[in-house]
């Protein structure tokens, strides 16, 4: 009996040893057809080629698989998976030790910060896209705004981007700033207006501000041109005056902790000068500088 | 996954055993095969879809998502594009103006002007052998239509062709237009490429379009809104323009599923699950068996992660780990470098669910009679052997529960892991991370997708608990603590004195029954 007990015993354990190393093979056989990103480290090259890290802008999530599929096709540089988020979140990411081979941020302040924290190669930055800041409401919303003052007697939220970290954010304050509704000129550091204070509802990413604006929690929001073309539901209301905030650019650089650091300025070259790259940018609305 | 694996056994065991006694224990015994189509069913359907990175077969779509034909007019347009931008880039050195790229198969263009006028550009052969009368008002009319449905699809939320029903539409096999102080040219050919091009209506000799607008004070980014090409085919060239019906939406929804959350989620839970067993195991024994203020101590301490928000505590681990701190710097210089990788989400999903591990696990041993832990140490046996053969098997339903309660924290974590390990896809992306960025980036199709396999998940744990703890239950009503111990016909009397609903109470006879055996047997006493 007790040696029956102890041998149905081991056949489970070998069993659900057996199930772990199953379930241990089966997680690795997915990644394998798209990023290879199997494996822990994220950014490392692979025995067969270079494969790129790199940290966009929100606003770029739709385009740039598009132009890194197009890279991969023609020079079989693979990419780990690419990290989109607030500009200011990813040089905080880069500060705390992430892996990184190219950084596009969506202004030219969170560049400078990680120019400043030695994260980036200077002599690599270069001024990629161009954007405009607009005011979008929900598709078919009859709310009109034919100036920044019209802000403050919109009925409902409005979305915009958190300062610190979304450079879309600061823009719309300083565009706010502009007609007296914020009260730092900088966008950043500022108190709204009280006409629209409790109104304003802050987002993690620019991209969060579209999507709040497109599922109507909020009656409006600002976001870049470019964000109107990858949220459905979401139609531009009033384009903001270009001299109402500061020249909007999304500079790009390589990482100075890259370990491929001349794929990453190939990389950064190609999107620039490849004329199908070009065709990819242009059907998102990214404008280059 | 030794713990489930071993309920699981328990289960089975009991049940050939007890059947030919109580034949209630059929309905009990059910319940883990239950269970096992339950989960093989949730693991199945996501199985079902084939992972495929989301972009990989975009193509395709497009292909049929930019494509209409008319039947009864007897054209259609495919490959539609539309550019929402140009650039006024120079073409290999030469200035063209303000651009927007041609497809070298395109022969139409629509290029909408600032002013909101669609001006068409059709190439005159293209419109011959698509059977397109160009004086035709009707045929005008279903081209218009045509583009606008294909503009609406490629326009991406964009403002559209179709917004504007009193939009002025010119159609012309001209190859350039002039657009107030602006010239749209179409086909401009530079660097082997074709473009539509946009350049100041005044061209001084010599000059060059940038230098011209300049000094004009002209923007030629300004002339035109947006730019469509596509080509005009004869009706017959259009396929796949048909609704797809919801069974292919759902297949083209699975097939184009990335499933790698879900197996990132399972795997990291999985060995932070093994972890958080047996650290979670080991420290509530330990702080058992220390004094009372040391006790005290260490109870703060290993139950604090359960009261922080998860965001401190990947915040608290960055700090330790990362770039930024000289204790972290010092890690990675010797080689510890773990932010953001697998192994980061792996300790963040062990640091959440071993507060839930220790405290059940707590909570059980500590409710076991001491008289009788004691009483095993007059019999000589080490503490090893009272924790292995007399504490577990008497606290194994409670920890059980815990483990599987560890279990779903490790499974459903977002705050530390997205702290400490980021959001990579295929690496660190678990489920609820996978979530939250599907929904911010506008697939909440995918999103929901999700949702509805955790809620499934966590039905199936929690049913697991309650059937576990029922069944465990009227197992140890019967005394069946351990085999031989239900081999005792004398447990009528115990029975009768103990309290049903409470799983701690510990089956005195049986606990009686087990020493009996343990010192009756020397094999087993020596050890």
């Amino acid at each position: 009996m007790k040696d029956l007990l102890i041998s149905r015993r081991s056949i489970a354990g070998l069993g659900a040893a057996a199930a772990a190393a199953a379930l241990a093979g089966c997680g690795n056989t997915p990644a394998e057809g798209s990023a290879e990103a199997a494996g822990s480290a994220p950014a490392k090259s692979t025995s067969d080629g270079v494969q790129l890290q790199v940290f966009a802008a929100n606003s770029l999530e739709k385009a740039m698989p598009e132009v890194e599929a197009l890279y991969t096709e023609q020079t079989g540089v693979t990419f780990a998976d690419t990290q989109y988020k607030g500009s200011g979140d990813l040089v905080e990411q880069m500060r705390g030790g992430a892996p990184v081979d190219i950084l596009i941020t969506a202004s030219a302040g969170t560049m400078d910060d990680a120019e400043e924290a030695g994260l980036v190669d200077a002599d690599t930055r270069e001024d990629m896209f161009v954007n405009d800041l607009v005011i979008v409401r929900a598709e078919g919303s009859d709310i009109e705004i034919s100036s920044l003052e019209d802000v403050a007697s919109v009925d409902g939220n409005i979305a915009i981007g958190e300062p610190g970290a979304v450079p879309a954010g600061k823009y719309a304050n300083q565009a706010l700033a502009s007609v007296g509704l914020y009260t730092e000129d900088e966008g950043e550091g500022g108190e709204y207006d009280a006409s629209i204070a409790d109104k304003v509802v802050q987002a993690d990413k620019v991209g969060t501000a579209a999507q709040y604006v497109s599922t109507g929690d909020c009656a409006i929001g600002f976001v870049y041109t470019s964000d109107v073309y990858r949220y459905d539901g979401i139609e531009v209301a009033y384009t903001c005056p270009a001299e109402s905030h500061k020249a909007i650019v999304y500079p790009g650089a390589v990482a100075t902790g890259s370990e491929n650091a001349d794929a990453a300025a190939d990389f950064l070259a190609f999107c620039m000068d490849n004329e199908d790259a070009l065709a990819i940018w242009a059907e998102y609305g990214f404008e280059l500088a | 996954m030794f713990p489930l694996g071993r309920s699981a056994l328990c289960v089975r065991g009991g049940y050939g055993l007890l059947a030919p006694r109580e034949v209630g224990a059929r309905g009990v015994a059910r319940i883990p095969l239950v269970l096992f189509v339950i989960t093989a069913l949730v693991i199945g359907s996501v199985w079902c879809a084939t992972p495929v990175a989301a972009w990989a077969d975009s193509k395709d779509d497009r292909a049929e998502q930019n494509a209409l034909a008319d039947a009864d007019a007897g054209f259609g347009l495919t490959d539609f594009t539309r550019y929402q931008t140009g650039n006024n880039r120079p073409v290999e050195g030469e200035d063209i103006g303000y651009r927007y790229p041609l497809d070298d198969d395109a022969d139409v263009v629509i290029a909408v002007t600032a002013e909101g006028k669609a001006l068409v550009f059709m190439d005159e052969e293209a419109s011959i052998e698509a059977g397109f009368a160009a004086e035709g008002a009707d045929d005008a009319d279903v081209f218009r239509a045509l583009a606008e449905e294909l503009d609406e699809r490629a326009a991406k939320g964009g403002e559209t062709l179709a917004d504007n029903p009193g939009r002025e539409w010119t159609i012309s096999t001209a190859s350039e237009a002039a657009v107030g102080p602006y010239r749209v040219r179409v086909g401009v050919a530079a660097g082997g490429r074709r473009y539509v091009s946009v350049i100041p209506a005044e061209m001084p000799e010599g000059s060059t379009p940038a230098a011209a607008a300049e000094q004009q004070g002209l923007d030629l980014s300004e002339a035109l809104s947006w730019v469509d090409t596509a080509r005009l085919v004869p009706a017959s060239a259009v396929t796949g323009s048909a609704e797809a019906t919801l069974g292919e939406q759902a297949a083209n929804f699975f097939s184009g599923l990335d499933m790698r959350p879900f197996w990132v989620s399972l795997k990291t839970s999985a060995v932070a699950l093994v972890i958080t067993f047996i650290l979670g195991l080991f420290a509530a024994w330990k702080t058992m068996g220390a004094s009372s203020r040391l006790k005290g101590v260490l109870d703060s301490v290993f139950t604090i992660p359960m009261v922080l928000p998860p965001t401190v505590c990947g915040f608290l681990l960055l700090l330790i780990f990362g770039n930024a701190t000289p204790l972290g710097r010092w890690l990675i210089a010797h080689g510890v470098s773990l932010v953001f990788t697998w192994e980061a989400a792996v300790i963040a999903a062990v640091v959440v669910s071993f507060p839930l591990m220790y405290r059940t696990a707590l909570g059980a041993f500590e409710s076991l009679d001491a008289s009788m832990l004691d009483a095993a140490r007059t019999l000589g046996w080490s503490e090893a052997r009272i924790f292995r053969r007399l504490m577990m098997p008497l606290a194994w339903p409670s920890i059980a529960a815990g483990t599987v309660l560890a279990f779903a924290r490790a499974m459903g974590e977002f705050g530390c892991t997205l702290f400490f390990a980021g959001n990579y896809a295929g690496v660190t992306q678990t489920i609820p991370i996978a979530i939250y960025f599907e929904w911010m980036s506008g697939n909440t199709d995918v999103a929901l997708f999700w949702v509805i396999v955790v809620i499934l998940f966590s039905f199936v744990v929690v049913l697991f608990i309650n059937l576990y703890t029922a069944r465990s239950l009227r197992y140890r009503e019967r005394g069946g603590t351990t085999r031989r111990a239900r081999s005792a016909q004398h447990d009528e009397a115990a029975r009768a004195e103990e309290p049903a609903g409470d799983v701690l109470r510990i089956d005195r006879a049986a606990l009686r029954s087990l020493i009996k055996d343990a010192a009756a047997s020397p094999r087993e006493g020596g050890r």
